[in-house]
């Protein structure tokens, strides 16, 4: 009888992994629809919009909606293949585990198919070629360059593992600078004079010329360009290694013309959403244009953070009283609890020692390459923080449980109290009271550290806030809008939790109860 | 003779290389009350967390009601029940009122339900003058109060025994004689105590048997006219006369 307690508060634990559990589901083949993943964040191959105008194709998970190139080379393809397009938001680096951990059935993102992919995933004839050009400032003296070597001494950089930063070095003399993850942060690098240049395709040479106008595509003679080897130039589809479906596609794209192919580009690169509201305020447009983004992101960010802080605090508090447990006097029991206690130790440092963003990445993508199971992003998301906040929990509510002096334990041990009745009825009631400050701490700081799960596309609010400067260019007003509405949560919250621990503290006084005895 | 509550042999206790109890052997037979005095650091408190389980003796026996309580099956918290314990810092739950402080241990431990252990309860704090306070916490109590509830709280669990350490020794001069009244109500109803105390006045009218311990043995035993009037012991005169000049 002594053990139910203990027993009842792992069995309370257990529902909540076997929620997690079922929101995971195996991977298998989907007979009926066609996954294809992209960043939907690089126009004008892809991008988002908040609607399904000029035939956007919705996000899976989302309520937003994809376009670009890519969307409608995709959705030659889905429809000759008789599937069911789905467009799966991914970031740049977890296009190739999402598609080997059978998260998506194909890759359409503007993707070369280098050697070193080839490794690890199956391309399709190219989709689309396009030249390496050099993005500059109109009034740079770069802009009129000729050939790569006339860049000799310029600060030059291009996206982070892609094979146009791989090119920089056959400039002569140049200052190659540390690769950068989109093209937005290189646009607003050139603006601001940080780098004199980046290397890019032509597609986005010529949306960067539509869109802002202090910006030029350099495009280079054959000869005084960057050698590159044919598959790099080229974009194609990204395939499951021995896919089935590669010689359908490969006939598929066979049928679509050259002359296609550049109707479609000339169309995406007009379509790709640019900043024109030049005349409304930016604060409020950004608000009108992209309110429901910013709502949508809010509310996961608000979800993720308080489920993970409840979570985690139910976490720590199992850990919390197991740890206290003291140590029994049978060696064999006496290892064991040694063991538990060394196992909780373990969980404790590796989450405190670690970026929570470097766990996610590896719990999402490792996970899904290693063990071959899918989890759902979100589901990954709140086991994640919650596992994680569970580490700083168990420490704060440890804490907490010493702060409360050991003659109560003694008191209640001499009166015949259990451990798990002295925790629940006398310890556990002041060590929460007395937590409660660190943990309404750890609430607030999960809903700043959520933007970490931008790592696995989570659409939080900082994610959507990425998307939201991706699409306007305006990055300073983007994330400025952004950090106001993190301030007005966190404010608002330290706020409500102060209010609760005044009403905790309880009353100051007590009545005599002269005339209220009854025996 | 009265039936043989307590009986310890040989009782031996060390912490690390440093052995404060050395040699201890005595009984306690129901309804007796048995005072410990001695200098500070001479093992008093750890032979009463022995006796309690709160520390593990290194060897030697102890025997309550004829059983082995330190056998390794030994169902410690149904004992604790019954052998309670008053300490010197009261050790009162903060968390609960008064009233509570008294129940919920007769609730948990006992499985008495809600209606019997508050009236146990209201009843043990009224007969210790207490009942004005049953919804005060803690932390509103003077000192002597405080320690009159946690007598009541050992009181409400219908003990066999009460071990008293120092009860009286963190409160102020003018609180200690609340205490050693509602101490000496209960000698009048027949409860079986064990009291360290340096009271010597108090254990001198209460006791039915003194243990002078000294360096952790029992240095002499005896009545209270033996130990106080006829002292063996040039230590245990000492001891005595230095208090009795202190007080
Ligand atoms: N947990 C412990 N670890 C190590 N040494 C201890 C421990 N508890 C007590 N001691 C030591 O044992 C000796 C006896 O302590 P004890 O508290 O039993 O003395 P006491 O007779 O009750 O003294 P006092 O009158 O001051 O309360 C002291 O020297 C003390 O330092
Ligand atoms: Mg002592």
């Amino acid at each position: 009888m002594k053990n139910v307690k203990r027993t009842k508060l792992i069995l309370s634990l257990i529902p909540l992994l076997f929620t997690l559990f079922f929101l995971s589901r195996p991977v298998y083949a989907e007979t009926k629809e066609f996954k294809v993943g992209m960043e939907a964040g690089y126009p004008p191959f892809n991008w988002t919009q908040v609607d399904n105008s000029n035939g956007a194709v919705k996000i899976e998970g989302s309520k937003q909606y994809a376009n670009g190139y890519d969307v409608q080379i995709a959705k030659i393809i889905a429809k000759k293949l008789n599937r069911k397009i789905v467009v799966v938001k991914t970031v740049w680096d977890g296009l190739s585990p999402a598609l080997t951990s059978g998260k998506i059935d194909a890759i359409i993102a503007g993707m070369s198919p280098t050697p070193e992919r080839k490794k690890t995933v199956d391309f399709s004839k190219p989709y689309l070629v396009s030249k390496a050009v050099m993005i500059v400032r109109r009034d740079s003296r770069y802009a009129k360059a000729q050939s790569i070597q006339d860049f000799k001494g310029a600060k030059i950089t291009s996206q982070l593992s892609t094979f146009l930063y791989d090119l920089i070095p056959q400039i002569n003399g140049v200052k190659q600078e540390t690769a950068m993850n989109d093209f937005n942060a290189m646009r607003s690098a050139l603006q601001s004079g940080v780098i004199d240049g980046y290397v890019a395709q032509e597609p986005e040479g010529i949306s960067v010329q539509n869109a802002i106008n202090s910006l030029k595509m350099v495009k280079f003679a054959p000869g005084k360009g960057f050698k590159t080897d044919s598959s790099d130039d080229a974009s194609a589809v990204g395939l499951k290694k021995n896919s089935p479906d590669l010689e359908k596609i490969n006939q598929i794209l066979a049928e679509i013309s050259p002359k296609q192919r550049e109707k479609l580009m000339k169309w995406a690169v007009t379509h790709q959403p640019q900043s024109h509201e030049k005349k409304t305020n930016w604060f409020i447009n950004i608000f009108q244009k992209y309110g429901s983004l910013l709502w949508q992101g809010t509310l996961t960010t608000l979800w993720i953070s308080l489920f993970s802080t409840i979570v985690g605090f139910f976490i720590g508090l199992v850990i919390g009283i197991i740890r206290t447990v003291p140590l029994s006097k049978s060696p064999a029991k006496r290892l064991g609890q040694k063991i538990i206690n060394g196992f909780f130790w373990i969980y404790i440092e590796i989450f405190r020692g670690t970026p929570m963003m470097v766990q996610a990445a590896i719990f999402y993508y490792g996970l899904a390459q290693a063990f071959k199971i899918s989890v759902n992003k979100m589901a990954a998301a709140l086991l994640i923080v919650s596992i994680n906040t569970g580490a700083y929990m168990a420490e704060i509510l440890r804490g907490g449980i010493e702060s409360v002096d050991p003659g109560q334990r003694e008191g209640a041990m001499a009166l015949g109290m259990s451990h798990f009745q002295l925790m629940r009825k006398v310890i556990l009631p002041q060590a929460i009271k007395n937590s409660l400050p660190a943990v309404g701490n750890e609430f607030v700081i999960n809903i700043k550290d959520t933007s970490v799960l931008s790592i696995i596309s989570v659409t939080e609010l900082f994610f959507n806030g990425q998307t939201i400067a991706g699409q306007t260019y305006q990055f300073f007003q983007s994330f400025f809008v952004i950090s106001i509405i993190y301030l007005f949560l966190t404010f608002t919250i330290t706020r409500i939790l102060k209010f609760i621990e005044r009403k905790m503290a309880g009353p100051k006084n007590y009545n005599l109860m002269a005339n209220q005895i009854q025996v | 003779m009265n039936q043989e509550i307590f009986k310890i042999n040989n009782l031996k206790k060390s912490f690390g290389t440093h052995q404060v109890l050395k040699d201890i052997s005595f009984k306690v037979e129901k309804e007796e009350i048995i005072s410990i005095i001695g200098s500070s650091g001479s093992g008093k408190s750890t032979l009463l967390r022995c006796l309690n389980l709160l520390e593990t003796p290194t060897s030697g026996q102890i025997t309550y009601l004829g059983q082995d309580i330190l056998k390794p099956k030994f169902d410690i918290n149904h004992y604790r029940a019954k052998v309670g314990m008053v300490f010197q810092s009261f050790n009162l739950f903060n968390n609960l009122s008064v009233l509570n402080n008294c129940i919920i241990p007769q609730e948990t431990v006992l499985k008495r339900d809600h209606e019997t252990a508050k009236n146990n309860a209201i009843q043990n704090l009224q007969s210790i003058g207490m009942s004005q306070f049953l919804e005060a916490k803690p932390s509103q109590l003077s000192g002597g109060q405080k320690q009159r509830v946690a007598i009541a709280r050992a009181v409400s669990m219908n003990p066999d025994v009460l071990l008293f350490d120092e009860p009286t020794s963190a409160l102020d001069p003018e609180m200690v004689d609340e205490v050693l009244n509602a101490m000496k109500k209960l000698a009048e109803i027949g409860l079986t105590m064990i009291i360290v105390s340096h009271e010597m006045q108090f254990v001198k009218d209460i006791s039915h048997e003194i243990l002078f311990m000294d360096n952790g043995i029992i240095l002499e035993h005896g009545s209270p006219y033996q130990i106080f009037e006829h002292p063996k012991e040039k230590r245990t005169k000492d001891f005595l006369k230095r208090f009795l000049k202190n007080v």
